[in-house]
């Protein structure tokens, strides 16, 4: 998991293609998963009235998904394995997918690591297996692999006893094999009840004792004899549809005695769930599209976001390209009642197409030299307009002659036409146009392609340009004259293609279905196949680290992204908003105590940015965040002021002189350095992307009051309906929710006044946290500052960091989890640095002073039981929108309860806003968390720092984590100072 | 406006057309083509009385003749093998064959095969009485017939790249008798329409050797001068002999192959030229 991304899907009101290629229902009939061509997967949700609905659609694989098969027994989770190119099934017991496909025999799969462990190999004919299945029989107590090939050749290897050989890697032969008259066979199965007949479905020869299935694609039978469950026939469409029969258990027949047709129970697609839950789905400027002309809404066909900007522009299929600010078009799509908002967006409407607007390219997006106002378009009619987005006109049109425009590319840096980069177009026709924006000429017409275009390079000395199309031959042409150089296929074009890597690389998309998901595959034959580092990506956050090197200016995470989306073979498109947890609780964290004080963010931040570089590049991504939350942690030592106001700041006191030593002592050892980058954050920008993310997460209508409360005291706004969240792994793959995925939870009693709550589960966990939270004294927090919209954004920090704790709790890799429960249990690892407990130490503690608003030497014990609580919560697989959402509403409630109790309770606290201090404190009771140093960003109270804080926090802050050997000895010498 | 209505609906009617009459006329054009390219491949098990056919191959190469090769190819397996090998120093000529009782299997014919009638697979699905709704079904359609084409192609052009030591522990090596002097490695693939031979001759590393050993990566053709470790020993690749021989049959497949992708993508441009049509309204 990338632990700090998360997504909110705008769908439109097109369902995206699925047209199912596997299907599959889970054991306790209560889930239905499909896989597409497009390479989805999607969740659907079988009700005990056998009513289908779609919730979760997962975006992994690049290539059509061919098979499904269950995981389960090796873990706890509910896996899904889907496989592509080949067949799995799962083996019971060792926790090996056996999978077949287009090569030789059966391959055994570890299924955790997907490692191939081994192969059964055939001493007989080996081949392609086409199906196969495992067979246990009690009679001898021994599993068997029963596989029939492409040829049509059964065979069978023993299971149970082959299993030594297999982890010794020995050969495992075939035990019997036997030719049967007929290919392409489809399924095999075994009669588990005699024991004896295999039935061996062909294509050609198909028995069918149901009538109505015989176009069914894919399909599959469920024959559970429990109660509860049902004998259940399924099958899906390449439509995208499933249907369901429940078979009678006693057959029911005609007069005449011949079988009666069996009625379809219940049918269903993904379009359904869209139609049937139209207000969830709302594109992203169908507001604005919906007042412009009132009849029917324009439909997106291509659209580009400009982060630097926080501009969408969206290329519409009547011609107009609308450019509206990113995050007012999704509050305006998201948000209840607030009809200002999306009046008064600011948004433009460019007219210049007379035709669908087919691809957009922001040039300065990509070479920061540019001009920032420059966008250029292309269209159906293979016409590319040059626009000056801020004056809104056309500084040119150019017109290729040539087939729909399907991308636009840049030409890098150092390729330049008489000092200019070029415009590289790239038409569905498989025609590539050069154009010369400042020249206003069009410099190439390349035409003889006779495949899709995949890849783009350029020859910057001889002043080529090199095609790769999709049958893999390679075109060079000389831009000068125009002329085609060379046509090369086979493996010399392969050589020229893999010589000339040095120039820049771009490819586009092969034809004009952009699957954007391909762009998230990381296997290593996808990326030289496919597009991805197509231009402008609109996804920094995704793809900073692995492709974006063009992309100066998005090389820093930012904490709001839209991802357009396009499907395979379809126009139906959508678009991902993306928030980035961690980068936005980085920014927000300086902006209370400066009272929104850009400058003053952007130096916090670099703060956090330095400590993190310091030690990024050694460590993985999970030591990355940790050490992220290191300097915030070290201010913490949150005390809750629930201890007497005075004694608290008596030991505060205290503990501050104690520091003042200590840190003088470090400053001695730290070097001076100097924040040279300054990333300019819009604050109100970075509050808004707060705001909107907490509007997606609350679940609204539990409790009309707090409903209320968070209007006013949070300022943010109730949702429209339930959105589409979705989640972001590390690889890359998404998993989004689907409209209508809260009818899924059948648990839950339909309330239409609840919105957006993810499960039932939410509410009982939601309790159980506000069980474990009020353990401690819990006291008004976050009420101590003087100015209302402070508070206002103080809580806001303050939740999102707690959702950012939680999210990274339940993300942990399962054996660093394991890690942290044991040393929960020990209690303690002196000299075991950067333990994960102390890990998690380090947030909560970070955490804890969020909250208090106040540091002090108190350990926040509670948050240490609430970590368990979360822990536990993974255990039980509860999901991480669920935990979320419950802490969210937890958390809230917890803090509006203050509120209903107090009024506005000013108090005035001194505040420094270059008070920085650093100290070091160690806990007392905690000695496992040995590793925990305090250092403060800002002290709440400033005139007992004895000494002047000023230019020392970063500098030290490194220092820390560079000699964290040290720490044990440190610990020591603390602990002997503690009070 | 009458005009643009008109024009749209000509349109229309095109597009009509194409789905339903263009589109099958073309399929039934591919299955045509890939059923010859599938005769060419002889399937065993398709109706072929007695056992496949048994062809020669002689495989030599224009400059020396140090290596001499006689293979036998039955479908897509090697049943006989006889290699004569002249030793560059001694002129002492080498023989080896293979064992009786055993074939080599030449994977990369089985699988071209088999994606050939995999894509035949998927056509047959698709025939006469289908009606296609969408140009999208269409090109999902083309999509995955060319993708099974393109790997069909893709496995005869692109040989296994391999290590010695992989070279060393292949199958290949156990199916001579009498068994290969261990100072031979043998490697048999195919490469477009020819079928190679490539003896390698070895000599081990001296353990004092001053040479920097590293150990030669993958590849179809190793040079002389290749390094790997096989057991406990060093060795070098002291010699490369390659010979080879046309498979005319192999060629018209590869012919066929090309021809059908090409079909395949006009189709996709057809469709694709209505493509505002397409997505938004079944015909």
């Amino acid at each position: 998991m990338r632990p700090s991304l998360q997504a909110v899907a705008l769908w439109g009101k097109k369902a995206p293609p699925h047209s199912i290629t596997a299907i599959m229902i889970t054991d306790d009939q209560q889930m239905i998963v499909t896989g597409s061509q497009e390479g989805q997967l999607c969740l659907w949700n079988l009700s005990p009235e056998l009513k289908i609905s779609a919730k979760e659609l997962l975006f992994g694989h690049s290539a059509s998904v061919t098979c499904l098969a269950r995981a389960r027994d090796f873990s706890k989770q509910p896996y899904v394995v889907s496989a592509y190119y080949h067949c799995s099934f799962r083996m019971t017991g060792e926790g090996w997918l056996l999978c077949c496909g287009e090569y030789q025999d059966v391959l055994i799969i570890d299924a955790k690591t997907l490692a191939v462990v081994h192969t059964f190999t055939s001493s007989q004919s080996p081949d392609w297996v086409t199906c196969m299945c495992i067979v246990h029989s009690m009679r001898i107590q021994e599993d068997s692999l029963l596989v029939v090939s492409v040829a049509g050749e059964l065979k069978v290897w023993d299971l149970s006893s082959s299993i030594n050989s297999i982890q010794e890697k020995q050969d495992v032969y075939e035990k019997e094999s036997k030719f049967l008259e007929s290919l392409n066979c489809q399924t095999i199965r075994f009669c588990t009840y005699t024991e004896r007949l295999l039935l061996v479905v062909f294509s050609k020869c198909w028995k069918n004792s149901y009538p109505a299935l015989s176009c069914a694609f894919v399909m599959g039978y469920i024959n559970e004899r429990k109660e509860p469950f049902y004998k259940v026939l399924f099958s899906g469409e390449v439509s995208g549809r499933i249907t369901l029969w429940h078979i009678p258990d006693v057959p029911v027949s005609k007069f005449d005695g011949s079988p009666r047709e069996i009625p379809i129970t219940t049918t269903w697609t993904l379009q359904d769930n869209f139609d049937k839950h139209h207000t969830t789905s709302q594109s992203i400027i169908d507001h604005f599209s919906g007042f412009k002309d009132g009849a029917g809404t324009a439909v997106v066909t291509s659209s580009e976001y400009v982060p630097s900007l926080d501009k969408l522009i969206c290329g519409c299929d009547d011609g107009t390209i609308i450019i509206t600010q990113a995050l007012n078009a999704a509050k305006a799509g998201l948000l209840e009642g607030d009809s200002l908002l999306k009046d008064s967006s600011p948004h433009k409407v460019l007219k210049g197409h007379h035709q669908s607007v087919t691809s957009l390219l922001y040039p300065h997006g990509l070479s920061s030299k540019l001009d920032q106002s420059w966008m250029v378009s292309g269209d159906q009619d293979s016409c590319v307009i040059w626009w000056d987005i801020f004056t809104e006109e056309i500084l040119h049109k150019f017109f290729l002659e040539a087939g729909p425009v399907t991308s636009l590319l840049m030409s890098p840096e150092k390729f330049r036409v008489r000092g200019d980069q070029i415009i590289c177009c790239v038409c569905s026709d498989h025609s590539v146009g050069l154009l010369h924006l400042e020249g206003k000429r069009c410099l190439l017409r390349a035409r003889k392609h006779l495949f899709p275009v995949r890849m783009i390079k350029w020859h910057p000395i001889e002043n080529f340009l090199i095609v790769g199309c999709a049958d893999d031959s390679v075109y060079i042409w000389e831009i000068e004259t125009g002329t085609l150089e060379r046509h090369e296929t086979g493996e010399r074009a392969r050589i020229i293609l893999n010589c000339c890597d040095d120039s820049q690389l771009l490819k586009p998309e092969s034809v004009l279905p952009v699957a954007s998901e391909t762009h998230k595959h990381k296997s290593v034959e996808q990326r030289s196949s496919s597009s991805y580092q197509l231009g402008p990506i609109p996804c920094p956050g995704l793809q900073v680290e692995s492709s974006c090197k063009a992309a100066d200016a998005k090389s820093f995470p930012r904490p709001f992204n839209v991802l357009p989306v396009k499907t395979k073979w379809s126009h139906v498109g959508f678009h991902i908003l993306l928030f980035d947890l961690e980068n936005l609780v980085e920014l927000l964290l300086p902006t209370p105590l400066s009272g929104g004080d850009s400058s003053n963010s952007s130096y916090g931040s670099e703060i956090l940015r330095r400590a993190k570089s310091t030690v990024e590049k050694k460590t993985i991504t999970l030591k990355k965040n940790k050490t992220a939350c290191g300097p915030l942690s070290t201010e913490a030592q949150a005390k809750p002021v629930s201890e007497s106001l005075a004694q608290g700041d008596n030991t505060n006191k205290f503990s501050e002189e104690n520091d003042g030593i200590k840190r003088q002592k470090k400053v001695k050892s730290s070097k001076k350095m100097h924040p040279k980058l300054s990333i300019k954050v819009d604050a109100s920008l970075t509050i808004d992307t707060a705001k909107l993310f907490l509007s997606c997460l609350l679940p609204w209508g539990v409790d009309k009051e707090l409903d209320h409360l968070c209007i006013k005291h949070l300022n943010i706004l109730k949702l429209q309906g339930p959105v589409s969240l979705g989640l972001v792994s590390d690889e890359d793959h998404i998993s989004l929710m689907l409209p209508g995925w809260d009818l899924c939870n059948t648990e839950m009693k339909r309330d239409d006044s609840r919105v957006n709550l993810f499960s039932g589960k939410v509410l009982d966990l939601s309790n159980k946290y506000i069980a474990t939270l009020s353990n401690q004294l819990v006291i008004p927090r976050g009420l101590e500052n003087n100015c209302y919209s402070l508070q206002e954004s103080n809580t806001i920090v303050y939740l999102l960091s707690r959702l950012f704790l939680v999210n990274k709790l339940v993300n942990m890799p399962l054996e660093l989890a394991c890690g942290t429960d044991s040393s929960f249990k020990m209690e303690s690892v002196h000299n075991k640095a950067k333990s994960p407990a102390s890990d998690i130490l380090n947030i909560s503690s970070f955490y804890g002073y969020l909250r208090n608003g106040k540091n002090g030497s108190h350990v926040p014990e509670a948050d240490l039981s609430l970590f368990k609580l979360i822990s536990c919560w993974r255990d039980q697989s509860v999901q991480v929108t669920e935990a979320i959402q419950a802490v969210l509403l937890a958390e809230v409630q917890q803090h509006m309860k203050t509120l209903r109790k107090t009024p506005i309770n000013s108090q005035p606290v001194s505040m420094a806003k270059n008070g920085n201090c650093e100290m070091m404190q160690n806990l007392p009771k905690m000695e496992w968390a040995e590793e925990i140093e305090l250092q403060c960003i800002r002290s709440t109270l400033p005139l007992q720092t004895p000494v002047s804080p000023v230019n020392h926090d970063s500098n030290s802050n490194s220092a820390n984590f560079q000699d964290a050997e040290d720490m044990p000895d440190r610990c020591v010498l603390e602990e002997s100072e503690s009070p | 406006m009458a005009a643009v209505l008109a024009s749209q609906r000509a349109q229309e009617e095109e597009f009509r057309w194409l789905l339903h009459d263009e589109v099958h006329a073309v399929l039934r054009q591919l299955q045509d083509i890939l059923k010859e390219a599938s005769l060419r491949f002889t399937l065993p098990g398709s109706g072929t009385e007695g056992p496949t056919k048994q062809e020669n191959f002689i495989l030599g190469s224009c400059g020396t003749d140090q290596v001499k090769g006689v293979l036998t190819l039955q479908g897509d397996a090697l049943s006989q093998a006889d290699v004569n090998l002249k030793m560059p120093r001694n002129n002492q000529l080498l023989h080896f064959a293979f064992r009786e009782d055993k074939q080599w299997k030449l994977q990369q014919i089985q699988d071209a095969r088999n994606h050939v009638s995999q894509a035949m697979y998927l056509l047959t699905n698709r025939d006469n009485s289908y009606q296609f709704k969408t140009g999208a079904e269409v090109l999902k359609l083309m999509d995955a017939v060319m993708l099974q084409l393109t790997r069909a192609r893709n496995r005869l052009t692109t040989p296994a790249t391999l290590t010695l030591p992989e070279i060393a522990a292949s199958g290949l090596t156990r199916m001579f008798a009498p068994a290969l002097p261990s100072d031979l490695l043998v490697n048999v693939y195919i490469n477009l329409n020819k079928l190679c031979l490539t003896v390698y001759q070895l000599h081990a590393l001296q353990p004092n050797s001053t040479k920097n050993f590293r150990p030669a990566g993958g590849a179809v053709l190793h040079s002389p001068g290749a390094m790997f470790e096989w057991g406990s020993q060093r060795l070098e690749v002291s010699h490369v002999h390659k010979v080879e021989c046309v498979i005319p049959w192999l060629n018209d497949a590869l012919v066929y192959f090309t021809v059908s992708l090409q079909l395949c993508q006009q189709l996709k441009d057809k469709i694709s030229v209505f493509s505002s049509y397409w997505s938004y309204r079944p015909f």
